[in-house]
């Protein structure tokens, strides 16, 4: 059906620069027995990037700072439930991140109903592009980001730093739900693989 | 059959990116995930692309924020760990995110349960509050009254209003501050509030500050500085803006207990 290997261990287990700290999991499981000094630690280690990607959503940073810190003592809370079969400790971590901040996103849609539909974008490729610090991590993102089509790199960038569903990315590139659906999981393997090579 | 599970896998992307259009869509994904052993591992590997992402999109987090998670998490009770391994809906979005309700996040303070109940209404505030400058303002009241409840000598104490309700004060003698938050009150006629006031020994009352609206029938918390051993709390009901001297009888005198 798709000549992808599902399987591609390798990102999982190399993650890109700057968390390449192996010791996130076992910090993690720390925090479970409630050793707040690991606390401390993996709070050093991930307040940045989940702060990030909740600000990068939310773009309030009121709201922003708000929702990082329901996340984190969220993690505090639930430190015993990671499970590292399903995925390293950033990945929990940022997923739950990035949830709150979807969630605080589709609850406050829900409120205010679709007045603002055509309002602008809430990112775009140069604005990616402009946030970025010089770091390795990063610029490799950057550069397989850059590796993707067009259309490809929108799907995904609106989809997770835009907070949208598939449903509205393709209203918003004008394109079928099946492309839209192929397009954001095409474009993500991709990145995986650039990912995992480099 | 085939196209139909062909169309679910397609979804994977979607699905890693959070990106899916319900929770009912999300349980019909998370349950085709757990009989597709390959799409669960491809979801593996693409939330770890959605995680380079967030690494891409790092940014300083404002300075309060580390202070205020370690004081919040130092008093929040952590989950056990989960016994039954097949709870297996830990990664769906209707799952183990969205059941978890924010009342369980409520710190608490050992053996001073009252205590909770003024960070529980800081939390709510917060939570609660919808424009910038509110919540501008009640961060940095929330950290102040974070200190107070941090405080080594910070004690409880409470009272009945003589119209209804009760207060809870947490005071601590070291800052010479009060937080002072309600349960229960009677609410006010437009233009009424609720004033209050420290009163000295030598029975001057000075300004306390002045109650927010109830929530639920509780008052965010209100922090009041410049406490000193012996003072009293006291409550008013004053035009709304309150007054420079209480212009109506008290309807609370609360003693507080001398700090440490």
């Amino acid at each position: 059906m798709d000549q992808t290997n599902p399987e591609s261990p390798a990102l999982a287990s190399v993650p890109p620069g700057g968390r390449g700290e192996p010791d996130l999991d076992r910090l993690l499981r720390r925090v479970a027995r409630g050793d707040q000094p690991a606390f401390e630690a993996v709070y050093g280690q991930l307040c940045r990037p989940a702060y990030g990607v909740i600000l990068r959503v939310l773009r309030d940073p009121a709201q922003s700072e708000e929702v990082a810190q329901e996340v984190l003592l969220e993690v505090w809370r639930t430190a015993s439930r990671f499970d590292p079969a399903q995925g390293s400790a950033a990945t929990w971590v940022l997923t739950i991140a990035h949830r709150r901040a979807i969630d605080r996103v589709r609850s406050a849609a829900a409120a205010t109903e679709r007045e603002q539909k055509t309002a602008d974008f809430p990112i775009s490729r140069d604005e990616v592009a402009e946030a970025v610090e010089a770091s390795l991590d990063r610029e490799r993102v950057q550069r397989c980001l850059g590796g993707l089509t067009d259309i490809q790199r929108e799907s995904v960038t609106l989809a997770y730093y835009g907070g949208y569903t598939y449903r509205q990315v393709a209203a918003l590139l004008g394109v079928t739900l099946a492309a839209i659906k192929t397009r954001i999981r095409d474009g993500l393997i991709r990145m995986r693989d650039c990912l995992g090579v480099s | 059959m085939a196209l139909f599970t062909h169309d679910l896998h397609v979804l994977t992307g979607a699905y890693a990116l959070d990106a899916l259009e319900d929770s009912a869509e999300v349980e019909r994904f998370a349950r085709h995930l757990r009989r597709c052993q390959s799409c669960a591992a491809e979801v593996r590997g693409l939330r770890e692309v959605a995680t380079s992402l967030a690494y891409a999109a790092a940014a300083e987090p404002p300075p309060g924020l580390r202070e205020r998670v370690l004081l919040l998490a130092s008093q929040t009770r952590q989950l056990p760990p989960e016994l039954n391994r097949h709870a297996r809906q830990r990664w769906s979005l209707g799952g183990w995110l969205s059941r978890i309700p924010w009342l369980i996040w409520m710190p608490r303070l050992a053996a001073v349960t009252a205590a909770v109940a003024v960070t529980a209404a800081v939390v709510l505030a917060v939570t609660l509050s919808s424009t910038d400058q509110q919540l501008n303002t009640q961060r940095t009241q929330s950290a102040a009254i974070a200190g107070v409840l941090a405080a080594p000598d910070a004690r409880t104490v409470s009272g009945t209003v003589k119209t209804g309700g009760t207060t809870t004060v947490v005071l601590s003698a070291i800052r010479h501050e009060v937080v002072v938050s309600t349960s229960g009150l009677v609410p006010l006629p437009a233009g009424r509030v609720y004033e209050l006031w420290l009163i000295t020994p030598a029975a001057a009352a000075n300004r306390a500050g002045l109650l927010p609206g109830a929530v639920s029938g509780r008052t965010a918390p209100v922090l009041a500085s410049g406490y000193a051993a012996g003072d009293v709390l006291g409550m008013t009901v004053e035009p709304a803006g309150g007054t420079a001297q209480p212009t109506t009888p008290v309807i609370l005198e609360l003693k507080l207990a001398t700090g440490a």
